[in-house]
């Protein structure tokens, strides 16, 4: 049933993202309104399906799969409410064929959960697992808008006017965008760090070591720190944060991968059904 | 009089060659009086995109040899690559086409009128501007009346201040709540700042030289003139800078910019120049967070829009064909050329006929010097007998007796032909009418 349901919803995407690909070419508010009731539909499908999935499975996604599933979700979660607010359906041509290309390979892969140390079964793991989520969710669209603005500047600054630079929003909306995304995702990984360090500390048996993905997690925090800081304090802003951010979602997306165990055989057992 | 026109465009030549030959009022007057000594009269016409010398001489090649060695001292060997030239007829098809606004940068902009028309004025002013330049120019007003209300060319039409305004949506999300800073309160200045006002710029700060004009410009468009001696405190608050002066050496340079950089804390700014020569160095937009236009960019960016009007400006060129042709035509009947020359063409064939027959009727008993003598006669009793109708065809003045007096030559003598001369009505005091209204168009 959820495996029908998310193929559906896939396709769905793939189907917007061509519309606002198309959009970025000719700019006709159909084509935008159809994506907009594409996405909008596929998550519904694709919720309906995780709600099914994740219940039965305390609240947890398992498996590499899942965990792509869930994140294609947030992530045009996001999108949706972006363009809902901003109406600027030109992001979607970026972020349509990101999540895309985020759900396929969860389709396709085979990954395994890395076991989960018994002390850790916690209440608090389905808040630190959504909120971890959300905030890769949130830096994976901060990090496509990044490319946005690379892009846009490398435009206005070259003196180069063709499609993007008509198209693209101005440099002004990415920027705050960036900073709005990236302020929140930093938010919600820094609750996930803090829930994690705490189930490790409290869980008996349990010590703490530095594996890969503490380090990843851990560096990615403090780049986003930093970033956070620079903006406020240092008014640092425009391209060199966009890469920035674009660095720290590849560290995040480095823990978020280090918690699964990519070569484990019993993975297959836990591909989304 | 033959009309010519030697110059360089934003299509022929770049920026950097352009702002070399843009010189400051005084001086183009110094280099008219030079040029337009009489009977030669000369036009020179500065804009941004243009400096365009029109001259109107009796021998053509001399002229153009002074113009081409005036511009060679002021733009160096280089400018001369970059030249193009019309004669007769040509250049006044390119004349009219330059006044319709149908060789700007920017299609259909309404600017290039008034400019075409101060540099009228500036010609007049310093007696460089005469007879044969004023009429033509006259007509030149009148054609782009007749293009501006019969064609649509200049409705959609994007001035080079509404592209400025265009491009930094580019970079800001809207001027609501920028502050944006004039530079310059001419009217390249007034219409930058009318269309940052359109486009809801509130904080709208206006600087020049002379504060006066600062001040009138701020109060005609709601906003408020500061001292050009804050130009670099009201930098750093700036968002948006639009400057159009008539500095001859640019007025920011990287370093002077780069210097309110801390104090801006990274906030990014928009510089656009107007200016030819430029006012803004092109070093300036090497800083990270400054992105700085000028008018060639400015082009590049409204090329496209030119497609869209691709067909006006067609329509358009029919009336310019249409209004050269009349202007010829008139010009023609006003100095009266085909009665006088077919008046002088007959006198000259019958004293020739008379001639022939006395040295035939004389025989061959006639020297050398008789014979030489009876020619001269002949030529000197045409040539008397002429002199005070051509003089009168040639002097008749702008009241219209023109036509009635090559009307009135052609019938007394027999030139049938002329019958069209007495039935038009343009006269050149209908031109200048025209040309009076098509002004005051123009300055709104």
């Amino acid at each position: 049933m959820s495996h029908t349901l998310v193929s559906l919803a896939c396709h769905a995407y793939g189907i917007a993202a061509v519309a606002y690909l198309a959009y970025l070419v000719r700019q006709t508010e159909l084509l935008a309104t159809a994506g907009r009731v594409l996405v909008g539909g596929g998550l519904a499908l694709h919720g309906v399906a995780l709600f099914e999935l994740l219940g039965a499975q305390s609240g947890r996604p398992v498996g590499l799969a899942q965990g792509f599933s869930a994140l294609a979700f947030l992530l045009l979660a996001i999108f949706l409410a972006l363009d809902v607010r901003y109406r600027r359906p030109v992001i979607g041509a970026f972020l349509t064929p990101l999540a895309v290309t985020v759900l396929l390979p969860g389709l396709l892969l085979e990954g395994g959960q890395a076991p989960l140390p018994p002390g850790v079964r916690q209440p608090l793991l389905p808040l630190h697992i959504s909120l971890a989520l959300l905030g890769l969710a949130a830096f994976a669209v901060a990090a496509g808008v990044g490319v946005m603005y690379i892009l846009m500047e490398r435009q206005v600054k070259a003196k180069r006017f063709g499609l993007l630079f008509s198209r693209l929003p101005s440099l002004e909306f990415l920027d705050t965008l960036n900073r709005r995304l990236v302020l929140w995702g930093f938010i919600a990984l820094s609750i996930t760090l803090v829930t994690g360090t705490l189930f490790v500390l409290t869980a008996p048996g349990l010590a703490w070591h530095w594996d890969g993905k503490s380090i990843a997690t851990v560096v990615a925090w403090t780049v986003f720190a930093a970033l956070v800081n620079a903006r406020i304090f240092a008014g640092w802003r425009g391209r060199r944060v966009a890469l920035l951010t674009m660095a720290g979602f590849c560290l995040v997306l480095v823990s978020f991968l280090s918690s699964y165990d990519l070569t484990s055989p019993a993975a297959s057992a836990m591909r989304l059904p | 009089m033959e009309l010519i026109c030697i110059g360089l465009s934003h299509r022929t030549a770049p920026l950097t060659v352009r702002e070399r030959l843009a010189l400051p009022e005084a001086r183009q007057v110094e280099v008219l009086q030079r040029l337009a000594q009489a009977p030669v009269e000369a036009l020179w016409v500065s804009t941004c995109n243009r400096v365009e010398v029109y001259l109107a001489a009796p021998n053509a090649a001399v002229a153009r040899q002074r113009v081409v060695e005036e511009i060679q001292a002021l733009g160096g060997p280089e400018a001369l690559e970059h030249l193009y030239e019309h004669q007769g007829e040509n250049a006044l098809v390119h004349l009219f086409r330059v006044a319709g606004s149908l060789d700007s940068m920017v299609l259909g902009e309404a600017q290039i009128l008034g400019q075409v028309k101060d540099a009228f004025e500036r010609g007049q002013g310093a007696g460089s501007v005469r007879g044969e330049l004023t009429r033509a120019c006259a007509a030149a007003f009148s054609c782009a009346k007749r293009v501006r209300t019969e064609t649509a060319i200049g409705r959609a039409s994007t001035s080079m201040a509404a592209a400025a305004v265009q491009l930094a949506s580019k970079v800001f999300d809207g001027l609501r709540d920028k502050t944006v800073l004039v530079v310059g309160a001419g009217e390249m200045g007034e219409l930058a700042a009318r269309h940052l006002k359109g486009a809801g710029a509130t904080k709208l700060f206006v600087t020049n030289r002379t504060l006066a004009r600062a001040e009138a410009l701020a109060a005609e468009v709601g906003g408020a003139a500061r001292p050009f001696e804050e130009l670099f405190s009201l930098l750093a608050a700036a968002d948006v800078v639009v400057c159009s002066t008539a500095s001859p050496v640019p007025i920011f340079t990287k370093e002077n910019v780069g210097a309110v950089g801390k104090s801006r804390k990274g906030r990014p700014l928009f510089m656009v120049d107007l200016a030819v020569p430029r006012d803004i160095d092109p070093g300036v937009g090497s800083l990270e967070w400054v992105h700085a236009y000028d008018v060639d960019d400015i082009q590049k960016f409204v090329a496209d829009n030119a497609a869209a009007r691709a067909e006006e400006a067609q329509k358009a060129g029919v009336l310019v064909a249409q209004e050269v042709a009349r202007f010829v035509k008139e010009r023609a009947l006003r100095e009266g050329t085909p009665v006088l020359a077919r008046l002088r063409q007959r006198a000259e064939a019958i004293a020739r006929a008379e001639v022939e027959r006395t040295l035939g009727a004389l025989g061959d008993g006639l020297t050398e010097k008789q014979r030489k003598s009876i020619e001269a006669m002949g030529r000197a009793i045409v040539n008397k007998l002429l002199h005070e109708p051509t003089s009168r065809l040639r002097a008749v003045g702008p009241e219209g007796e023109g036509n009635r007096l090559a009307g009135a030559a052609a019938e007394l003598f027999g030139l049938l032909e002329m019958e069209e001369a007495a039935s038009d009505a343009a006269t050149p005091a209908a031109v200048s009418a025209a040309a009076a209204q098509a002004a005051t168009g123009v300055k709104r």
